[in-house]
């Protein structure tokens, strides 16, 4: 077995700083839950299928569980807790309230993110490329038509 | 054979594991899966990053992406001592267009091949194969270089350790058994990578450094054609480039690929074609590369007419291993093969016409 001694890594998490000191064999999210208590993250396969540990590196949306979060330091972290300002939801977050996009709501986060991303780099995506950009987000309750919908439904009414 | 083996397999170690926890270091039972200490390394240009490997080769292994190198460890697969960063060095996330060729830095992310806009024209067997690598997510983080060696898969290999303590060891694992095809002496793991067959396709050749030296290769040649050892790079070299020629005649290619879901799942069964036309437009050549048929992408070349396709597609069907070690039976892979090559190459051709 490998030694190993723990270190200081400095994350960029929803514009705030965290100092952390964990081991190096910790992914992102590990950390994120289990250090800075952020746990909208979730964690399912573990191994880079179902998208539920889906966050944004630079707006980019990864596989946090497949991520090391020592290898993240200085970049731009986005998590589900930093879409809503206060008690105010992000509009891609009421929408999947108003459309009830959310049944089991694990997969809900990933899917918000992933959303999210693609809006931001296409305001008017066809239903083709709402699916495309989900397609490696798992939603074991299988509400995809209603998560497409409102999606659909940010984009239409451009927010 | 095939999953009832697995089930009894993993009942014998569920009981092994309720009767001593303390043994087991990983559980799909307990809890999800952690990775295993190592020691972190992040170079911050290509020198260092070579030095490193120099001083601790087999020792370290190099994360990119980390799509398939952290998952291989979350399932105890590999402990390396060292695991070095390569992930976050500009030098190789870049693509250089000149005259002759294109030039992709091994970093480059596999959604940056599929969207780059000349590569979308001109390589559309590449941007293909690239925009259908697992899932739009993971394309995020993959990186090309890390496509290319990834190590061949099995059933009976890509499994946690809990599987693996209750199976035989097989040839891949340093033992003696092949538990896919019985009394084999041999291994019959299978390499699904998307982006290889599309490359060669294209007649594609990769830069590898080490501390001192420099050697350009063929993509062909990274391949060894076995099982247990599929990649033929030291351990102290690194991908730093792939380079692929601009073709010089009217050409069209095409990559399809067969997968139990429209998203996340590795290739079962794939072609690449590249067909071109000489500027008379008498001659056609056609190079026709399967993957997902043995621990290697394999090349089939020759001229492109009717009768020709055929025989090609016969060439791909006799040279597809098709063993049962994947999710799905040997002999309609095999098969699904040849069906995807005929399909390739008509589409490849179709590319021509619309360029003409």
């Amino acid at each position: 077995m490998n030694e190993m001694k723990k270190i200081a890594i400095t994350l960029n998490v929803n514009n705030e700083t965290h100092d952390v000191v964990t081991y190096p064999n910790r992914t992102l999210l590990e950390v994120l839950r289990n250090d800075l208590h952020l746990t909208g993250t979730k964690e399912s396969c573990g191994e880079g299928v179902c998208g539920s540990c889906t966050v944004l590196i630079n707006g980019t949306p990864v596989r946090s569980c497949l991520t090391l979060a020592i290898a993240v330091q200085g970049k731009e972290i986005t998590t589900i807790e930093g879409l809503s300002v206060g008690e105010k939801l992000h509009p891609v977050q009421e929408a999947f309230v108003n459309h009830h996009a959310i049944q089991c709501g694990f997969c809900s986060p990933g899917m918000i993110l992933t959303a999210f991303a693609l809006l931001k780099e296409n305001p008017m995506p066809t239903e083709a490329e709402i699916r495309y950009a989900i397609s490696g987000n798992v939603c074991r309750c299988t509400g995809y038509a209603k998560i497409v919908e409102a999606i659909k439904s940010v984009a239409e009414e451009g927010r | 054979m095939e999953l009832s083996t697995i089930w009894v397999a993993l009942t014998k170690v569920y009981l092994f594991r309720i009767q001593y926890p303390s043994k087991m270091n990983v559980s799909i039972f307990g809890g999800p899966m952690r990775l295993p200490p190592f020691q972190y390394l992040e170079p911050i240009n290509v020198e260092e990053a070579l030095s490193m490997i120099a001083t601790h080769k087999e020792k370290i292994k190099i994360v990119a992406g980390g799509t398939e190198v952290l998952n291989h460890m979350k399932l105890r697969l590999i402990e390396p001592a060292f695991v070095m960063n390569i992930g976050n060095l500009p030098s190789l996330d870049r693509v250089d267009i000149n005259d002759t060729e294109i030039v992709i830095g091994a970093n480059t992310r596999l959604k940056d091949i599929a969207r780059a806009p000349l590569v979308n024209k001109r390589f559309k067997a590449i941007s293909e194969a690239a925009s259908q690598v697992a899932s739009p997510t993971i394309t995020n983080m993959a990186t090309v270089g890390g496509n290319l060696l990834q190590n061949t898969r099995c059933m009976y290999y890509d499994q946690s350790g809990m599987v693996l303590n209750g199976l035989e060891r097989c040839h891949k694992r340093g033992g003696t058994v092949c538990l896919a095809v019985k009394g084999s002496n041999r291994c019959f793991s299978v390499y699904q990578g998307d982006m290889a067959p599309a490359l060669i396709a294209f007649d594609a050749r990769c830069v590898l450094e080490k501390k001192g030296s420099t050697r350009t290769v063929p993509i062909t040649e990274l391949f060894t054609g076995t099982g247990i050892t599929p990649l033929a790079i030291g351990a102290d070299e690194l991908l730093t480039k792939i380079i692929i020629p601009k073709p010089k005649t009217l050409c069209g290619s095409a990559y399809r690929k067969l997968r139990l879901r429209g998203s996340v799942d590795y290739p079962l069964a794939s072609a690449a074609a590249f067909v071109s036309v000489t500027n008379d437009r008498k001659d056609t050549t056609c190079r026709l590369v399967i993957g997902a048929a043995g621990a290697s992408p394999k090349v089939i070349d020759g001229p492109s007419g009717e009768a020709d396709v055929e025989k090609m597609v016969q060439r791909a069907y006799e040279q597809t291993e098709g063993v049962n070690n994947l999710q799905l039976p040997g002999a309609y892979r095999r098969k699904m093969v040849s069906v995807l090559a005929k399909r390739a190459i008509a589409a490849a051709m179709d590319g021509i016409k619309e360029g003409m």
